[in-house]
């Protein structure tokens, strides 16, 4: 993703981050990906051994191989293109450039690292998608109880996690800048910090049983909290919402002296509510944006077991 | 507008002022610092309010997200004036009288520093899937682990530890270590390997080194040889002995077998044959059904001597074979049957029996399939036995029998016209003569078996000639050496008159065809034996029948037909495949 996109024309629709990778150097990727994959194809329909097309033809080797190095490639620029160090050779070439006279500007820097980025994350992308086929062929549609379809299945799970990724990347940016308003989450989280303070200074006035409702709402803010708390967005235990019910249910009794002070921290409860409905949702698209890496992460580690298993058996019992 | 501006800041008891004028149409207040009055405080919008005059008086808007309170209460807009209370977010306006030369005068000041409160908050939030207690690196880690421990690790300790005992000793069982080491299978084994499919070490008997055929072999010792050994292949012979049965038999390919069905795996050396193994004798075949030569059927050239002769069926003149016997099948094949003989129309069936497996059918023999209706009877009496028949297939047992026959008859008394009893004169007292038989019915028995022996023999209708050559010159009966002197019926009894007959079992014998896998077909969709009146016609079909049903092996309209589907390589009359000794392969 590049963190320094130049400013897109006036007349034309402004690229968002997703786009700006997955069409990375005018699909770059994706050509490469297509070609890869037809190569795969042809391949595969070229060889023909006896016995029908399986992983242990020669096809089938190299489809392997093919496999096996990508699955480590991926591997790789997937802990790569999260790491915002330079590499070795790079610092390297840096430092030669400055003995030269000709190092670039930190502008300049800044923008090349973000395009290495938006690299990595499109050939990520493309050459991943690209693996599901290649490995697919490699099975020769063969599938079984056996660690070899695990190693496939795992492989699944990770490009498939992985297209959730993208597609969260794509999808959720835009319903989080909408969500969030003009506020930032740290604006709104000190505006609800502000309101709890107005709200205890407000409910001074009220009974005992308000004055508990409104302390609890405001000692017993919940933000974030569990995975699937935050995931679902769903908190039943909410003690702004309890507070609320609370006072709408004990409005009748309320005297009538107190009616305005109650009508100024109602609205306050109001306010809150609202604020961290729209927090909560932050945070339940955040948690999305997070979620699948949990899935995609971990499973890329069982797979790299999983392949290893698969080779060293395969030759282990020759 | 001009504007005074008074910032408050305490500091314990100590309050400072700064004081800034301000002078514009419209003053904003807000966090940026673009506003005329800027607020720097993470609570307050970017624009939160804009103080403006209006006909002689001021009001206040709120813009950002957040109300705005006017003297305690939340409004969108209000008038303002001296002595009002604002409260943008934590910041707390206070109009007061403007003095000389401004319209108004302010004081700000921040009423609830983000302290405590705010920490709290942050303290108490849980944003993030990091913070909820989970760790992709652990995560990961237990993933690789218990991925490298369950699927590697463990399968190998099982294979090399020999914790599945061989299938040889114990019953297979499906127990925990089985699991692992099924878990290595990487595709389902054939069927009847299917009993020992965890015993890995059955087949793979090291680790990194590929099935060696002595681990086939200890079960498969006496597969049979591909060729004779002493068959002159050429450079095939080296190439022959030095394929593995894994070249062929490929293992975890699924259920449906371990043998390689393609005709290319036997193309690969039967399509240059005449090139490269000329001695051979073998046809190059490149190919079904295209590249395949017309069928060779095993015929009988001569029966006398049993000399055989592969000929190509389907050619003119048509192929004829020489079994040394007449036959007509269209002449048994009548309809309606024998009414005065009391038959039935005849079927295949009835002479043409199945054997065992349905592969081919049992050997046509008189006892069997000729007898019921020919009879070798050459009497229309019996004696008290039924005795008027020869035996079939004993040369030397004809005469006997016919001789024995009218022996027999004689003395029954069966000499026809009875003779006057002969008048014997004698001296009394002297003894009586010596019964002996009569010269007449000895004369009688050598006369009647001589006409019967013609008969049985000669007869085109009755005799052996119905069906049989003789064994002499042009199949001619021989019967002046065969038929006895009446004095001595036993002295040509060791002659041949038959000539000898060869029948076929298998006319195709370098393939397999199994009659009870097409048992769905009529005998007459391959066998035109209704028009056949001669033994020595071919009623075996060429290729050209077989294409009827039969394509080549990937066809999508006919029965995929492959090499393997009619012929077979290991052939036991060869010898064995391998030694055992020297499968170090």
């Amino acid at each position: 993703m590049s963190v320094t996109e130049p400013a897109a024309p006036a007349s034309a629709v402004r690229a968002s981050r997703h786009e700006s990778f997955l069409a990375f150097a005018g699909f770059r990727y994706l050509k490469l990906a297509v070609l890869v994959g037809a190569a795969s194809l042809v391949l595969y329909l070229a060889d023909r051994p006896l016995g029908g097309r399986y992983g242990g033809s020669w096809a089938g080797y190299i489809l392997g191989t093919v496999g096996a190095l990508l699955i480590l490639w991926l591997t790789w620029f997937g802990y790569k293109k999260r790491s915002y160090e330079e590499s070795r050779w790079r610092r390297y070439l840096a430092a030669r450039q400055r003995r030269r006279g000709v190092a670039p500007t930190s502008q300049q820097q800044e923008r090349e690292h973000g395009e290495r980025l938006a690299a990595r994350l499109s050939a990520h992308v493309y050459l991943g998608l690209v693996l599901l086929l290649i490995a697919t062929l490699h099975t020769g549609f063969h599938f079984g109880w056996n660690i070899h379809t695990l190693c496939y299945a795992l492989m699944c799970v990770v490009i498939l996690s992985g297209i959730f990724g993208v597609f969260c990347y794509a999808h959720y940016p835009r319903i989080m800048t909408a969500n969030r308003g003009n506020m930032t989450v740290p604006q709104m989280l000190g505006r609800i910090a502000a309101l709890n303070e107005d709200l205890r200074r407000g409910a001074m006035p009220l009974d005992n049983a308000t004055t508990a409702l409104i302390e609890r709402a405001v000692e017993e803010t919940e933000i974030g909290g569990s995975v699937w708390r935050q995931l679902s967005g769903r908190y039943p235990n909410c003690a702004t919402a309890a507070a609320i019910r609370g006072m709408d249910a004990s409005l009748a009794a309320a005297p009538a002296a107190l009616t305005e002070a109650r009508r100024q921290v109602r609205v306050l409860l109001d306010e809150k509510a609202a604020l961290l409905a729209r927090i909560r949702r932050d945070v339940a698209i955040k948690a999305m944006m997070e979620i699948w890496l949990y899935c995609h992460v971990p499973v890329t580690f069982a797979l790299l077991a999983a392949l290893l298993a698969h080779i060293v058996s395969v030759f282990f019992l020759w | 507008m001009q504007l005074e501006v008074t910032l408050l800041t305490r500091r314990g008891a100590a309050v400072m002022h700064r004081t800034q004028s301000v002078n514009a149409e419209r003053v904003s207040f807000g966090r940026g610092t673009n506003n005329e009055v800027a607020l720097p405080d993470i609570r307050v919008a970017l624009v939160a309010a804009v103080l403006a005059s209006r006909d002689g008086g001021l009001f206040i808007e709120a813009r950002g997200d957040a109300p705005i309170r006017v003297n305690g209460a939340t409004v969108p807009m209000a008038a303002v004036g001296p002595g009002d209370e604002v409260l943008i977010g934590p910041y707390r306006l206070l109009f007061a009288e403007p003095p000389e030369n401004y319209d108004a005068a302010l004081s700000i000041e921040l009423v609830q520093p983000m302290g405590d409160a705010l920490d709290m908050l942050v303290a108490q939030s849980r944003i993030g899937l990091g913070a909820a207690a989970w760790s992709k690196r652990v995560l990961s880690w237990i993933g690789f682990t218990a991925v490298a421990l369950v699927c590697l690790a463990v399968p190998i300790i099982v294979y090399s530890g020999g914790l599945v005992p061989s299938w040889r000793e114990v019953q297979p069982g499906l127990t925990a270590a089985a699991l692992f080491t099924l878990s290595w299978n990487p595709g389902e084994l054939s069927n009847t390997h299917r009993q020992f499919a965890a015993d890995c070490a059955a087949c793979h008997q090291s680790a990194f080194t590929a099935v060696r055929d002595g681990a086939c072999l200890a079960c498969h010792a006496g597969v049979g040889a591909h060729a004779e050994k002493t068959a002159e292949l050429g450079p095939l012979r080296g190439r022959l002995d030095g394929t593995r049965c894994t070249a062929c038999h490929e293992e975890h390919r699924g259920l449906g077998g371990l043998v390689i069905q393609e005709a290319a795996l036997c193309v690969n050396c039967h399509r240059n044959l005449a090139e490269t193994a000329p001695a051979a004798g073998i046809r190059d075949v490149a190919s079904f059904p295209a590249g395949h030569p017309q069928f060779r059927a095993t015929l009988v050239a001569d029966s006398a001597t049993g000399r055989l002769a592969r000929v190509e069926l389907g050619g003119k003149p048509p192929p004829r074979d020489a079994p040394g016997l007449h036959f007509s099948h269209a002449a048994h094949l009548v309809k309606g049957g024998f009414p005065p003989l009391g038959y039935k129309e005849m079927v295949c069936a009835d002479c043409h029996v199945a054997e065992p497996g349905g592969l081919g059918f049992l050997p046509i023999t008189y006892e069997r399939q000729c007898k019921s209706c020919h009879a070798l009877k050459f009497d229309r009496t019996d004696l008290p036995w039924p005795g008027a028949v020869v035996p079939h297939g004993d040369d030397s047992g004809i005469v006997a029998a016919v001789w024995n026959y009218y022996a027999g008859k004689a003395l029954q008394g069966g000499i026809a016209p009875p003779a006057a009893p002969v008048l014997v004169r004698r001296a009394p007292g002297s003894p009586a003569p010596a019964a002996e038989l009569p010269r007449d019915a000895l004369a009688w028995v050598a006369q009647r078996a001589e006409a019967a022996l013609r008969e049985v023999i000669l007869d085109d209708k009755r005799g052996c000639a119905y069906c049989h050559f003789g064994s002499g010159p042009q199949g001619a009966f021989e019967t002046a050496k065969f038929l006895p002197s009446p004095m001595a019926p036993a002295a040509s009894a060791r002659v041949r008159i038959v000539a000898p007959v060869v029948m076929r079992a298998r006319f195709l014998p370098k393939a397999r065809f199994n009659h009870a896998s097409h048992a769905a077909s009529a005998c007459e969709d391959c066998h035109a034996a209704r028009q056949s009146a001669s033994s020595g016609d071919v009623l075996i079909p060429g290729k050209e029948n077989c294409l009827r049903c039969h394509g080549p092996e990937r066809a999508a309209l006919k029965v995929q037909s492959t090499c393997t589907t009619c012929h077979g390589f290991h052939h036991t009359e060869f010898g064995v495949m391998r030694e055992t000794g020297s499968a170090a392969r």
